[in-house]
């Protein structure tokens, strides 16, 4: 038996060995199993643990196999003592026979024989059985191997089937989310267009309004300008105007002017004999300042 | 759907232009921007109000003096008394916004008061639009001399809003004629520049002519034929003595004063023609000047002294020509617009000839831009002439005929406006414009 077991474990120790170092854990359990506890389970028990160190992308810290390392190689050896015990009987049951005489030595001798078949008959069907027990062991090794195999890769095709039903959702989210933004950006676009057509007629309008504004202003200045004989074409005067809202001029002031003092005092006298200055017909085109230039042509 | 679109964004781009015009234009100063052109000729309104301390109505009335000499301008129309509501005598009684409702934009204000046994007055310009006080003198007077002071102040009002120098204090000469012939009776004038105050300088039975001022203003040089024949006199006015400067045979007339005052430019006829010649003064030295077969007279000088203006008809009718004073002393034609121009007046800045043209059937006063040559027509009577110019450019004085008899009148240099001046000498002819007296 012991030869059956290190037979048994070498191999699968070595085998699993590179393995179960990451996984040491794991195996310290298996170990502090009885003796009679049957190592296959160690190793069905190490092919369970295999499959997921293939599957898990990440693996345990790997500073805790390391340290159970040499509890492994104390671990092996434990089975020995219990191959002990059957030797001793061995050896009363020899001395017993040596004091029954010589007599009894062809009984004993027979009855051996008998015992030794017996216990060789035993032994077989022990064997036997062991190796029943093996192979159905290995048998539902294999079938769990299987079983397991299988339903890891059902774990595989079911993950990868949820993998691809959820590509395939995140595909169709992402498609929808696509076209949602693209709809969006063509409602912006339309509503921008239509809200830059509004704008573009407001203005429109404004800049009707402004010029109908902005000529009567003109012509109300320019009645009431009386042009002194030293205005003439080349002169150039600004006046900043501030108007209150019902048109009334409630200051003047001189910018840049190259005219002499009747012409400075001809504009702004221009100015505030047109106040109160007329109003635009919409109300919102009315400007507080106003920038006149005076530049008469002859 | 596309060319709509495409419309859209052209407009929608106009749309933005537009929209950072007006930004643009906003953060700084004025947001609306405004272009003047044109203003109006229009006389400006002014309420010249009754001075204080004066009589109203009287001869030495001060703003009736003002209000007259600033309409006679063409640049202004004074209020009319019967429409002032009040009477301010100084700047803090005007109330400007009675004035505005009267629709003036300027109003002169004052007031006569004694100082020692003499008079002083007080007068201020204000803005009635602005409310600014342009104008505050205080002008020393006498009770003689009230005239002479308003004719004062309407030169600093008129200079303070036209921006010229106001010519109300200066004089103009004319020639009146009195009676039917043979016992006529020729006067020669010196009035002031609105028609007042006329003295006469010189009394003859026989013809007295072309009166020229002197560029100093002190002396008038003209022509009379109170020896039967013509001859060219020089006057001091100021003390009337006058000195016989040209007699030769033959007709002598047309003196025009060089600008340093030192010749005289003559139309004489001595070499069988009449033709243009220079007469030194001091020395008498007398200068031919054109030798043309053709009538060449009335002179008129140049201000830079260099050359003359005269009339002659050698293109077969009346025309202007130039004639440099040097050797060559060629001539060449000035005026080409109309069939006939005559009598060159000289403007004050020397850019500019008043003459006389045939314009449309009638013979007016025109003035003509030397330099583009552009000739506008002043006036719209049947037969104006000898035209002058005010010493300060404003002002065309020229005679004209009403009613069968001479009459004086102004013009705008400009055209705006004539007005006539009114005058109970009879028949009056040839006025000249006094220059500026003292130095500008």
């Amino acid at each position: 038996m012991p030869g059956f077991f290190k037979e048994h474990l070498r191999p699968l120790a070595g085998s699993a060995g590179l393995h179960l170092l990451l996984v040491g854990a794991l195996v310290l359990a298996a170990l502090r199993w009885t003796s009679q506890q049957p190592p296959v389970e160690l190793a069905i028990q190490g092919y369970v643990v295999d499959g997921p160190v293939k599957v898990r992308p990440l693996p345990e810290p790997r500073e805790a196999p390391a340290e159970q390392a040499p509890q492994q190689v104390e671990a092996v050896k434990p089975p020995e003592p219990a191959v002990e015990p059957p030797e001793d009987r061995r050896a009363e049951e020899a001395a017993a026979a040596e004091r029954a005489a010589a007599q009894r030595r062809e009984q004993q001798l027979a009855q051996e024989r008998a015992t030794q078949q017996r216990e060789a008959q035993v032994a077989r069907e022990k064997a036997a059985a062991e190796q029943r027990r093996a192979k159905e062991a290995e048998r539902k090794r294999a079938e769990e191997a299987a079983a397991k195999r299988k339903a890891t890769e059902e774990a595989e095709r079911k993950k990868a089937e949820t993998a691809e039903a959820k590509r395939k959702a995140d595909e169709k989210a992402q498609a929808e989310r696509e076209a949602k933004v693209r709809a969006e950006r063509e409602a912006d676009l339309q509503r921008r267009l239509a809200a830059e057509e509004e704008e573009g007629a407001a203005a429109a309008a404004r800049a009707g309004v402004m010029d109908e504004y902005r000529l009567m202003l003109v012509q109300t200045i320019e009645r009431n300008w009386s042009r002194p004989p030293s205005a003439r074409a080349g002169l150039e005067c600004t006046l900043y105007v501030t108007q209150a809202p019902g048109g009334s001029v409630v200051d003047v002031k001189l910018g840049t002017c190259n005219g002499d003092q009747a012409v400075r005092e001809s504009i702004t006298t221009a100015v505030y004999k047109s106040s109160p200055l007329p109003a635009p017909r919409d109300p919102r085109a009315f400007e507080r300042r106003l920038e006149i230039v005076f530049r008469p042509t002859e | 759907m596309q060319p709509t679109l495409a419309t859209l964004k052209s407009r929608a781009v106009a749309a933005l232009i537009a929209l950072v015009f007006l930004l643009v234009a906003a953060p700084g100063h004025a947001q609306l921007r405004l272009d003047i052109t044109q203003g109006v000729r229009d006389a400006v309104p002014i309420a010249v109000v009754p001075f204080g301390g004066q009589a109203e109505g009287g001869a030495n009335d001060i703003a009736a003096v003002v209000a007259n000499d600033l309409r006679m301008s063409g640049r202004f129309a004074p209020l009319e008394r019967r429409d002032m509501v009040s009477r301010p005598t100084s700047g803090a009684e005007i109330r400007v916004e009675d004035w505005r409702l009267l629709k003036s934009d300027f109003i002169v204000v004052g007031r006569v008061e004694p100082d020692g046994d003499r008079l002083a007055v007080t007068f201020e310009l204000h803005n009635v639009r602005t409310g600014a006080s342009l104008l505050a003198q205080r002008l020393p007077s006498t009770e003689k001399g009230l005239r002479a002071t308003a004719h004062r102040i309407a030169d600093l009002v008129f200079e303070r809003l036209t921006g010229i120098p106001g010519a109300f204090s200066t004089r103009i000469a004319y020639v009146a004629v009195d009676g039917k012939p043979p016992a006529q009776r020729y006067r020669l004038i010196v009035a002031d520049a609105d028609g007042f105050s006329p003295r006469t300088v010189l009394e003859s039975r026989e013809p007295i002519m072309s009166p020229a001022w002197s560029p100093d203003g002190q002396k008038l040089a003209y022509v009379s034929f109170e020896s039967k024949v013509s001859a060219v006199y020089v006057q001091q006015l100021a003390t009337g003595q006058r000195s016989r400067v040209s007699a030769r045979a033959g007709i002598n007339g047309a003196p025009a004063w060089s600008p340093d005052g030192r010749k005289l430019a003559l139309t004489l006829s001595r070499d069988g023609n009449l033709d243009i010649y220079t007469l030194d003064l001091a020395t008498q030295t007398l200068t031919r000047v054109t030798s043309d077969e053709a009538i060449d007279t009335e002179a008129e000088w140049s201000k830079d002294g260099q050359s003359l203006y005269f009339t002659s008809d050698r293109a077969g009718n009346a025309q202007v020509y130039q004639v440099r004073l040097d050797e060559a002393r060629r001539a060449e034609r000035v005026t080409f617009t109309n069939g006939y121009n005559a009598r060159p007046r000289s403007s004050p800045d020397g850019k500019q000839l008043a003459l006389v043209t045939l314009d449309r059937g009638g013979y007016r006063i025109g003035v003509m831009d030397l330099a583009s040559r552009n000739l506008r027509v002043l006036t719209n009577a049947r037969q104006d002439e000898s035209p002058s110019f005010a010493p300060n450019g404003a002002l065309v004085i020229y005679a004209t005929r009403e009613g069968g008899r001479g009459a004086l009148a102004f013009a705008s240099s400009d055209g705006a406006f004539q007005q006539r001046l009114s005058s109970d000498q009879g028949d009056v002819r040839d006025p000249a414009w006094q220059p500026f007296t003292t130095p500008r």
